[in-house]
């Protein structure tokens, strides 16, 4: 808090000071780059942080300007624009929100398909800008708009410009150290596993994407006072191409990258535009040497400082609050589920049910279908036919994000987490999922949250205690003990694992059996485990369910399935 | 039949068949290198620039498609060694490092020839009577040419040693690599065909379109909302991804104006990536 304080006291110094030192053009062209760099910073997030990258960030930038130029034409020193213009600034959030829901809610190539959609919407946006005569003014745009009310000279405009840029900067500052920023980090690296800790990820980009439209437009409803000409370009695929080459050489994934690459960029080709013909060609290379060899742009080399220096961690002091009471019956039931995927049958019609608590293995050979019927039940495979109930209700083709809510946690085969994250933001994704509230995910305090069962599991594995360390840093054993343990601090009572000893050593695998068995019994939870290791099922399961072509083959005890025959033929492969 | 329902077809025909030689290029570089080359729309600009400069040079409009081809396999070759071979692990930048590369191409070329927009003569100024419609004998001669490139490359791809090695090479990378095909080799060249692919569609678009640095975007845009729409998986995806979004494209801009005709086209897009996000053929 101390050192967010001295930050923002140093920031506001800077631009106060500036104009003194640079003088009055510099401060007047200034306050139009701080403008570009504001949008410029709603790129950061998007691109930086939640890993999506809109390539029309532009249209928000325009049709702010001309919401904010209309309304000063038209309403000239009326009250009103006390709240037309704060409108103007918001409505492309709205826009972009609703877009973002529109476009996030498909799953599939949604890295390409969503910059191509927001480049497709820029290009729409420049033409109807640029063909709506009665309302934009056609080709040339919105002229003489007068500035705003009380302002005049080059001075104002400036402080106006940098009061805004450092409201920005300071409210970004404090989300990406929020527990939001985490989240929107951890989207960025794994949405499948984001999605498994009960987050709606398409909300989640939507609400990143509304945020970056919300910057786009406090700079474009603050560019028509100061420019008082607003031109269909300000909408065009060239200044969202800008964007993203400001954000991208200043550093995406830092806090002031977007701002430096705006100002820095913006007035050198200010300058050199006309000296030097080449230069537009020189910044599409500047931008491609960027993007393959200096992924952190400028302040990459300086912002790593700054980070370590601030990051101190509170320790775990508050407990998280409890899960929603669960409601239903345990366990599922899986009814005639057919699966296929292409000319392949995954599911035959596939029966499988469970109503009580208890450790329960899947086995079966390869191909028979375990993974597929996990996959199934947790939304990831399209199911053609047959029912899936989950604790009592019909789930059929619900998402991991829902199923993960009412109770149903899944680790997956090959460990699925953060890399880039710390062990402890790993956890928090864990905890935070199904239990905060948006007004939690606002607060420092909730990357305090701490549990009973994550207590308990720093106990019995000493490494997860080291919480500072990066989880891609740990060992592919250590990986499975982390997902595992994320899985459980959500306190499922529908627990999947797929095979949670692979790549374990001997001591390892027991300290993972005890712990399986620790938290099922403590909350009366239903297991179910696929599993190759017999060592491994013999000691944990309650009851054996076999699978063999995308059928349920046999049921029952360890014995009872050893000793069935049909089940030794599959395995021994000898005919039936 | 009615006159100007014949122009309208054929329009349509003529849209969607050239829409269908670029697509062609962007789908075999998406599918065997697995690069959503964004500087793809910027090889047409470049081929259509050809034209142009074939017409300032005085030399027969032909004498474009050497120099297209020329101009891209130079091009192709550089940009697939220092972009696209080093990028293969990082599928988003790949899609950043093109979409710079668009930029690098585009502001290249405005340079040299400014942004104003050029015109390219038309070859072939006469028109043929089609079912009592009077049709530009180019547009026709230009359908024609398209779907017999179209037809011709896919009975080389099915037909061809090289053909059945691209496919291998799209099913299973390193099996294909391990069984002695030269797998590196074959990217490269693809991607370099893929580029003259664009580039020739550029070279025969020049004359019927304003030749500006900016024209590649619309290209792109639109052969990607054919792949969202037709999917990956076929030349049947291929054509009837093309015929949709060309199609909508021409007969709503036609009967409204281009503004409609795009926002469709957009809305189609959307339409699909929800409800079928693998396109109407997918692949298998």
């Amino acid at each position: 808090m101390a050192s967010f304080l001295g930050h923002s006291a140093a920031l506001i110094a800077a631009l106060a000071v500036l104009p003194q030192l640079v003088g009055e053009f510099w401060a007047y062209t200034l306050a139009l780059y701080f403008l570009y760099a504001i949008a410029s910073l709603g790129i950061g997030l998007c691109w930086g942080q939640a890993g999506f990258l809109p390539l029309g960030q532009a249209m928000f930038f325009g049709l702010a300007a001309y919401l904010s130029g209309l309304s000063l034409i038209h309403f000239k020193d009326s009250w009103l624009l006390l709240l037309l213009l704060p409108g103007a600034a918001l409505a492309p959030g709205l826009l972009a929100y609703g877009i973002g829901l529109l476009v996030f809610r498909g799953r599939t190539l949604s890295g390409p398909f969503f910059a191509m959609i927001t480049l497709a919407l820029t290009l729409l946006a420049f033409q109807i800008a640029n063909s709506w005569n009665d309302v934009t003014g056609g080709f040339n745009g919105l002229k003489n708009i007068p500035g705003l009310p009380g302002l005049s000279d080059f001075t104002d405009l400036y402080y106006i410009s940098a009061v805004a840029l450092a409201v920005c900067l300071l409210a970004i500052a404090w989300l990406r150290r929020a527990p939001a920023g985490v989240l929107w980090r951890a989207v960025a690296q794994n949405e499948q596993r984001v999605r498994f800790c009960g987050f709606a990820v398409q909300n989640v980009k939507a609400a990143v994407f509304g945020l970056s439209g919300v910057l786009a437009g406090i700079g474009g409803a603050l560019y028509a006072p100061q420019q008082n000409l607003v031109t269909p370009q300000l909408c065009g695929f060239l200044l969202s191409a800008d964007l993203v080459i400001w954000a991208a050489v200043g550093g995406r994934a830092t806090l002031y990258g977007p701002v430096v690459g705006a100002v820095l960029i913006g007035i050198l080709t200010a300058d050199l535009r006309d000296e030097i013909s080449y230069w537009e060609v020189i910044l599409a290379a500047i931008f491609i040497v960027v993007v393959l060899y200096f992924r952190q742009g400028l302040m990459g080399f300086v912002e790593p400082l700054f980070e370590r220096l601030s990051r101190r961690r509170a320790g775990r002091t508050l407990d998280s609050p409890a899960r929603p009471q669960a409601t239903g019956d345990t366990g599922f039931a899986l009814d005639d589920v057919r699966v296929r995927m292409g000319s392949v049958s995954i599911l035959e019609g596939l029966d499988l049910a469970i109503d009580r608590p208890g450790i329960y293995c899947l086995i079966g050979p390869n191909g028979a279908g375990k993974t597929s019927c996990f996959n199934a039940m947790t939304g990831e495979l399209p199911v053609r036919s047959g029912h899936i109930r989950i604790f009592g209700n019909t789930r059929t083709g619900a998402g991991a994000d829902l199923l993960s809510r009412i109770g149903v946690g899944r680790k997956f085969q090959a460990p699925s987490l953060f890399p880039d994250l710390t062990v402890a933001e790993n956890f928090n994704i864990g905890l935070w999922g199904g239990r905060a509230r948006l007004r939690d995910l606002l607060r420092m305090d909730s990357h305090g949250w701490t549990s009973a069962i994550l207590r308990e599991a720093q106990a019995r594995f000493p490494f997860l205690a080291d919480e500072d360390r990066r989880a891609g840093d740990l060992s592919h054993g250590q990986r499975q003990i982390l997902e595992l343990v994320m899985v459980l601090i959500a306190e499922p009572r529908l627990i999947l694992l797929d095979e949670p000893s692979a790549g374990l050593s001997q001591t390892e695998t027991q300290e993972v059996i005890d712990a399986i068995r620790w938290v099922s019994g403590r909350h009366n939870a239903c297991t179910v485990i696929v599993e190759h290791d017999m060592t491994f099922v013999r000691e944990l399961a309650d009851r054996i369910f076999v699978l063999h072509q995308g059928r349920l083959l046999a049921s029952g005890t360890v014995a009872e399935v050893q000793a069935d025959e049909r089940v030794r033929a599959v395995y021994v492969g000898a005919s039936a | 039949m009615d006159p100007i329902l014949t122009t309208n077809i054929l329009n349509v025909v003529y849209e969607v068949s050239t829409l269908a030689v670029v697509v062609l290029g962007l789908a075999v570089v998406f599918g065997l290198l697995g690069v959503m080359n964004l500087a793809h729309g910027e090889f047409v600009m470049i081929g259509a620039y050809c034209a142009f400069f074939v017409q300032t040079q005085s030399l027969p409009f032909l004498a474009a498609v050497p120099v297209a081809l020329l101009v891209c396999i130079v091009l192709g070759l550089a940009v697939e060694r220092i972009l696209v071979r080093p990028l293969y692990a990082r599928p988003f930048d790949t899609l950043l490092a093109t979409w710079g590369l668009s930029m690098l191409l585009r502001e290249g070329v405005e340079a040299v020839y400014g942004r104003g927009f050029k015109s390219v003569a038309v070859p072939l100024t006469d028109s043929i009577d089609v079912l009592g419609a009077d049709y530009p004998s180019y547009r026709l001669l230009l359908a024609a040419v398209s779907i017999a490139l179209v037809a011709g490359l896919v009975w080389w791809f099915v037909r061809s040693a090289t053909g059945r090695r691209i496919r291998a090479v799209v099913n299973n990378r390193e099996l294909a690599g391990s069984v002695g095909i030269p797998v590196t080799a074959l990217a490269r060249n693809t991607f370099i065909f893929g580029c003259c692919l664009a580039a020739l569609a550029g070279v025969m678009l020049a004359p019927l379109l304003p030749v500006n640095p900016t024209l590649g975007l619309d290209f792109i845009l639109k052969s990607f909302f054919v792949l969202v729409v037709g999917g990956l998986g076929s030349l049947v995806g291929l054509i009837s991804g093309a015929g949709v979004i060309g199609g909508v494209e021409s007969i709503v801009s036609a009967f409204l104006d281009r503004t409609y005709g795009y926002t469709t086209v957009l809305v189609i897009a959307i339409l699909f990536l929800w409800l079928r996000p693998n396109g109407l053929f997918p692949r298998t």
